[in-house]
């Protein structure tokens, strides 16, 4: 392995190393304090800025060579290999780049937004998961490991989610962007399956394997579907609001930067296969054009910072994925870190929100007054109420989504939960049972708790 | 056929059978004597295994002459994974769980259990499958009406299917007319045998239409015995062992529809899980979900679905074991029976308990880094290129099951956290490291999956050379 091979190695693995020392030293009774998590956070990701500042350095003084480190097969079965590949080349450096600077930063910016938290610990250890995640998408060789690192992302999303897990709303916002993670997710898994099945290998290490037209479609779709969940595009942009529920530094990574550009990178990676497709490109235009109009509407009618930044966010990631329909690469991985860094600083500021504000106002003398002059004031008043009350509802996506999906599935399973219980008479005992020690422990909480 | 050096089988049956005894007769020594002879059985399978393995992966006798217990790859993993299921369990569960009797019987599950694995002789298989599903057809593991008779309805059909053999092999001219050995292959008592044989399955997998016995076994028995005795995973072990080395043709000509039917299954559970609300039922829906997968997998008669299989046997019974404990030593804790009704918020008491929760589930599931994403991964991949409807409807029926997963881990551990609890402690030294040990199982196995490929892939090679000779020939090349 050479020098530029290691270094790609250690730099992908080290958040993993933290994240696996952290946990167990946690499951063995000892509660890092503070400053151990905040100092091996800086150095971890300081020497990691370096060394892919490094690493991209190498890359362009040698004329834009890729770096791969091959790592062998995870595992193999008859001629199905599970290839472990990382890479590093035009594409995937620029997001490294951009995770290591971004968790750097957010762990130093924790440090004394979440002092004292009784979750400081937990977040950190979720930090160091989550950019394990991120560097294996970005460094992936192979839509197999793509989906390692997809996975992981997702879940500490979802955990950091629940992060303030003593009250029900995170807990419950949770749940449902896991629903939809897990839902989109199968998009991911299917199309490296439909990858393994067609063109024999999911690899991308020494190109894109080529498909046919109609295979290119299928294999697009999926793909899109899982960036489309991802990174919150029509119709699944309803879970970003709640995703909000987490604690501001994880929300300006998660939807200011990393996570939520995620899909527009498995997009840019797979564009080869995209464009072979006429199809999957007017979907991506499509679904971005429809992202960047909801984000931009809804945006201008919430109530909350951070949810007015989210939208804005999701309008900015739906032009990207515009961008990346339209065949250029270069125009959204700009756009992309341009967006991340700008996202980040305002998620970050916005427990400040009204103070920036104050302060602006007094820098200009007074207080600004309200020209009026946006570009809704040209659409006709009716149009504009029917938009309104469309973009108060978050242009009725979730609840489409709970029509369409969510209730047919529950009153499916409630109708299956009632067959399985014909004929069982005699098996009511040990349910009434049940009930019955339901109804004493909520009568002795209620007791309980005064 | 070469003999193992020892009668380490029979030694690994043998010990439960004598901690049972003990078991019965004092109160006071029943859990010393079921940890003493539990983990003597795991010491003489692991070596039953590391003897199998020295072996290149041949079949080995044990005093061949009697032809009644052999150690092959295929049975000599469940050894050793069976053990230290129920070593563990009987270690970590709660003092209430752990009386002469429930310890005895436990025990005797275990030896009846191993008997079925080890079995060289079809007799002594049915009969060890009759007698694993005694506790919970006669009693003391009884529950509802449903348990006792789909176990029974398995139990009548082996019998049956073992009657029908030994006629067919008798007329045949066969010399030990219950030798697996010799059975091999030639298809005696044709259909019927074959037909008595897959519902025997289908009744002790717990696949649709015969499900349900399984949530109720669940709600209403003792839960960890009922978790023990579904991860035997007797069902797939019956399918692998008898149905596709002796019905070869059937079992090819059969395998679409019943991997249809183990899909449907799948799905059924997932769909059921979604909204059910009692904890026990979601994980024995979710169980049975996962289940259904293996049979899929081993239906698919490929390299990776089979292999996918065979590794999702060990990930689904050491992944819900860990729950099914946690679930436990969660309701003696707090004195009742969780539903997913409301929130708990009891990670706030029991926070390493939680994440046990956690990392068991997500392993269910298939997260990367834990051994459930290789088995996922070789079992869709491998379904998906001899049934592809069930290999893209695989992971439909996991994402749902991972929802219902996260729900209930939610509405437990998460939330509002109640007040007025006092004096609860989380995990206890003798839970916490069973539970550590599962948790490390599952990510190192996970981290590094080639060694739990490798384990089984003498198994896998031997049944898919018997579905698809042509694919095992090349393969052997």
């Amino acid at each position: 392995m050479s020098l530029t091979q290691s270094v790609l190695f250690a730099v992908v693995l080290a958040p993993g190393v933290i994240f696996a020392l952290f946990s167990v030293l946690w499951l063995l009774g000892w509660n890092a304090p503070e400053r151990v998590l905040t100092r091996a956070t800086a150095i971890t990701y300081s020497i990691a800025t370096v060394a892919v500042a490094w690493l991209a350095w190498s890359v362009y003084s040698g004329g834009g060579a890729t770096i791969a480190v091959p790592l062998g097969d995870w595992f193999t079965v008859h001629d199905y290999h599970f290839p472990l590949v990382l890479l590093g080349d035009g594409l995937s450096l620029p997001f490294l780049a951009l995770t290591v600077i971004l968790v750097g930063l957010i762990g130093q910016f924790s440090a004394t937004y979440l002092h004292r938290d009784p979750g400081f610990a937990r977040f950190y250890i979720l930090l160091h998961l989550f950019a394990f995640g991120a560097m294996l998408i970005f460094s992936a060789g192979s839509f197999d490991l793509v989906i390692g690192g997809w996975e992981l992302v997702g879940i500490t999303s979802v955990l950091l989610i629940s992060f303030f897990h003593y009250r029900q709303g995170p807990v419950d916002s949770a749940l449902r962007v896991f629903i939809v993670y897990r839902a989109c997710d199968i998009g991911i898994i299917t199309a490296a399956f439909v990858l393994h099945h067609m063109a024999h290998s999911s690899s991308f290490a020494e190109g894109m394997p080529h498909l046919v037209d109609g295979d290119a479609t299928i294999v697009g779709l999926l793909l899109l579907l899982s960036a489309a969940g991802k990174s919150a595009q029509v119709p699944f942009s309803g879970w970003l609001p709640r995703a909000m529920e987490g604690p501001t530094p994880s929300s300006a990574i998660f939807y200011g930067a990393i996570s939520v550009h995620a899909g527009a990178y498995l997009l840019l990676r797979a564009q080869p296969i995209i464009l072979e497709s006429p199809f999957a490109t007017a979907a991506v235009i499509l679904i971005g054009l429809l992202t960047a109009a909801q984000g931009s509407m809804i945006g201008r009618t919430c109530a909350d910072a951070k949810t007015s930044l989210a939208y804005a966010s999701l309008a900015q990631v739906g032009l990207v994925f515009v961008e990346i329909g339209l065949g250029w690469t270069w125009i959204p991985v700009m756009h992309i870190l341009g967006h991340a860094m700008v996202r980040t600083l305002q998620f970050l500021r916005a427990p400040s929100m009204l103070h920036d504000y104050h302060q602006v106002h007094a820098a200009a003398g007074g207080h600004i007054g309200k020209t009026g002059k946006h570009y809704e004031s040209f659409i006709p008043q009716g149009l504009q109420l029917w938009l309104y009350r469309m973009a108060i509802d978050r242009g009725h996506l979730d609840t489409i989504m709970e029509r369409a999906f969510l209730q047919p599935l529950m009153q499916t399973s409630r109708f299956l939960a009632r067959l399985d219980r014909i004929g069982l008479s005699t098996a009511r005992a040990p349910e009434k049972k049940t009930a019955e020690i339901h109804a004493v422990a909520a009568h002795n909480e209620r007791v309980i708790d005064g | 056929m070469a003999d193992l050096s020892f009668p380490f089988v029979s030694a690994s049956i043998a010990f439960p059978v004598m901690a049972a005894c003990l078991a019965f007769s004092s109160e006071r020594w029943a859990r010393l004597a079921g940890v003493a002879g539990s983990s003597a059985s795991a010491l003489c399978a692991l070596e039953c295994l590391r003897e199998v393995q020295a072996a290149g992966g041949a079949r080995l006798g044990e005093l061949s002459t009697l032809g009644i217990f052999a150690a092959d790859p295929l049975n000599a993993t469940f050894l050793v994974l069976y053990s230290f299921l129920t070593l563990g369990i009987l270690i970590l569960a709660p003092r209430r769980d752990t009386s002469s009797k429930i310890t005895g019987t436990t025990l005797l599950l275990l030896a009846a259990t191993l008997a079925a694995y080890g079995a060289d002789n079809l007799m002594i298989l049915a009969a060890a499958w009759t007698l694993s599903a005694l506790p919970f057809i006669l009693g003391p593991f009884t529950g509802t009406w449903r348990p006792r008779a789909g176990l029974a309805a398995s139990c009548v059909a082996i019998f049956g299917a073992l009657g029908i053999i030994a006629r067919a092999a008798h007329d045949g001219g066969a010399h030990n007319p219950f030798s697996l050995a010799e059975l091999q292959g030639h298809n005696f008592g044709g259909s019927a045998a074959f037909a008595l044989l897959i519902v025997a399955i289908v009744c002790r997998k717990g696949i649709f239409p015969a499900h349900a016995w399984i949530e109720d076994a669940a709600e209403a028995g003792p839960v960890l015995p009922v978790c023990l005795f579904i991860n035997g995973h007797l069902g797939a072990f019956l399918l692998a062992r008898v149905v596709i080395p002796d019905f070869p043709l059937s079992a090819q000509g059969a395998f679409p529809i019943l991997s249809d039917l183990a899909l449907f299954t799948a799905l059924y559970a997932a769909v059921r899980a979604v909204a059910e609300t009692k904890a026990r039922r979601i994980l024995s829906l979710l169980v049975l979900s996962q289940s259904a997968c293996i049979l899929a997998g081993l239906e698919s008669a490929t390299p990776e679905g089979i292999t996918g299989a065979l590794i999702h046997c060990m990930v689904v019974a050491v992944a819900t074991t860990g729950l099914f404990s946690v679930l436990r030593l969660m309701e003696v804790r707090f004195g009742r029976s969780f539903t997913a009704d409301h929130y708990l918020g009891l990670s706030e008491y029991t926070p390493r308990l939680a994440v046990f929760f956690a990392v068991c589930g997500l392993s269910l599931v298939g997260l990367p880094g834990t051994l459930g994403f290789c088995s996922e991964d070789l079992l869709i991949h491998g379904t998906l290129v001899s049934h592809p409807q069930v290999g893209l409807l695989l992971p439909l029926a996991t994402a749902m099951n991972a929802v219902s997963l996260f729900r209930l881990f939610s509405k437990m551990f998460l939330g509002t956290q109640r007040t007025g609890i006092h004096g609860v402690g989380d995990a206890i030294p003798r839970e916490r490291w069973v539970l550590a040990a599962i948790a490390v199982f599952i990510v190192v196995a996970g981290v590094t999956p080639s060694a739990a490929v490798a384990l089984r892939r003498n198994a896998a090679q031997a049944l898919n050379a018997t579905l698809s000779p042509s694919t095992s020939v090349a393969e052997n090349r």
